[in-house]
């Protein structure tokens, strides 16, 4: 044992505040809690959701294929991990003038969102991309609302990787 | 509830109908976007920077929520800059309470009005969870989710200030200048068309109502904090009580006028007359 008692952490590390009431007492052996404040709430799994597009073959899996390599802007992980795509409807053009129509059907996970429209630009010109879609377009909604829940298995390892605690 | 249950998308909107949705949008995004606009004068100039960080993170909020209701109207053809940046101020209908300076960089204000509109904000986003038109309920879930944050960071920072002479003093005095002012937040923008958004269902409680529960919500809590509400004993809200500005039926203090030319300074001196996109919004596909 050193001088300093490591059984009674509140001798090295904790103080009485007299003044102002308050027992400050931190122990050192505690396993670290994320802040309240920081925790993201888990509202419950979203039936069809997360949509991956797992199943898909053909030009639709071109079009998931395509989102997948499009990034969140802050972190790096697909947006498809993320949990942000709902869903991807192609449609047949009627006659041979129009081609195949590729919608995305997506939401943010924060509603002042400064990247929305550089986000959904880069979702629009990805689902565009593959041979065979002619055009795309992106709809964005707000429910159901997007949680940690709609996140991959995939996409938590990445975000563990770049420091977050999912 | 009348015998609409649902209303159509915005296309498929009666004269009348679609009049209701934009008042109530108007209501929402006008608040929103105001309320932004003043607390974003608290940057770099909060007592710390962990408010500093904030009440900013607050603001972004609000205008995320202000430009979802944008959204909304922009369904009906409007273009952003119609919307805001072109709109004649006397036409904004937010209330009173939100485009008021804050004296003085006097940071209970930005508290005691930050937890008023709160507890307004809350109780209105619930009397939409259930809208009879849909374009709302779809956003409602995601703005209330986010707006939690808000009423505990003003509570939290009430109880705070009110623990010392000195800061329930301060609290006092903002209480008392803005307090009539959050009563126009239930106040009507046309009495004839508030009626029918609750007759159409696309809001389920009425103004009288929400403003009677916030009542019963926000005098006792600010009474347990020792502070006195600016309201007539038997807590009854009549016109003596409000102020002489409303906001909601376009009547605003000059400070708005004030605002509203700061804010769309930039736009003018650019020579614009539409919003810049750098890309296309998505709504618009």
């Amino acid at each position: 044992m050193s001088e300093h008692d490591r059984t009674d952490p509140s001798s090295e590390f904790g103080s009485t505040d007299q003044d102002h009431d308050v027992d400050v007492t931190i122990d050192p052996d505690a396993d670290a809690t994320p802040c309240a404040y920081t925790a993201y709430v888990e509202r419950g799994e979203v039936e069809g959701l997360p949509a991956t597009g797992e199943h898909a073959t053909g030009l639709e899996k071109d079009v998931w294929d395509a989102l997948y390599a499009v990034e969140d802007p802050e972190m790096p992980v697909s947006i498809v991990d993320l949990g942000l795509i709902y869903k991807v409807e192609l449609e047949a053009g009627e006659d041979d003038q129009d081609g195949t129509h590729a919608q995305v059907i997506m939401t943010l996970t924060y509603t002042g969102c400064p990247a929305r429209s550089m986000l959904t630009d880069e979702v629009e010109t990805a689902a565009e991309s593959p041979d065979g879609i002619d055009s795309a377009s992106v709809e964005l909604v707000w429910s159901p609302e997007w949680s940690l829940d709609m996140v991959t298995d995939q996409g938590k390892t990445d975000l563990r990787e770049f420091g977050l605690s999912v | 509830m009348s015998a609409i249950d649902h209303l159509s998308g915005p296309a498929d909107l009666e004269e009348d109908e679609r009049q209701a949705v934009e008042t109530l949008l108007y209501r929402l995004a006008d608040d929103e976007f105001v309320l932004a606009e003043r607390y974003t004068e608290w940057q770099v100039r909060s007592p710390t920077l962990e408010s500093d960080l904030a009440l900013s993170n607050i603001a972004q909020d609000e205008l995320g929520h202000a430009r979802l209701w944008y959204d909304l109207l922009e369904d009906f053809g409007y273009e952003e800059a119609d919307l805001i940046w072109e709109r004649d101020p006397a036409d904004f209908r937010h209330a009173t309470l939100v485009e008021l300076p804050f004296e003085g960089g006097d940071w209970a204000d930005a508290i005691v009005r930050s937890y008023l509109y709160d507890e307004a904000e809350h109780l209105r986003l619930e009397a939409l969870e259930e809208s009879s038109y849909p374009r709302i309920v779809d956003r409602v879930g995601k703005v209330q989710a986010e707006e939690r944050y808000h009423r505990e960071h003003a509570t939290n920072w009430l109880e705070r200030l009110a623990e010392t002479d000195e800061g329930r003093a301060r609290l006092q005095t903002a209480l008392d200048r803005v307090f009539p002012h959050a009563l126009t937040l239930f106040e009507a923008v046309d009495p004839d068309v508030e009626r029918r958004i609750d007759e159409y269902g696309i809001r389920t409680r009425s103004l009288e109502d929400m403003g009677e529960q916030w009542l019963e919500t926000v005098v006792p809590f600010l009474e347990s904090l020792g502070l006195e509400v600016p309201l007539s004993s038997d807590r009854t809200v009549t016109a003596e009580d409000l102020p002489s500005h409303v906001g909601r039926d376009g009547s605003h203090t000059d400070d708005w006028f004030d605002l509203h030319d700061d804010f769309t300074h930039t736009y003018r001196e650019l020579g614009r007359d539409s919003a810049d996109r750098i890309m296309p919004d998505p709504d618009d596909q």
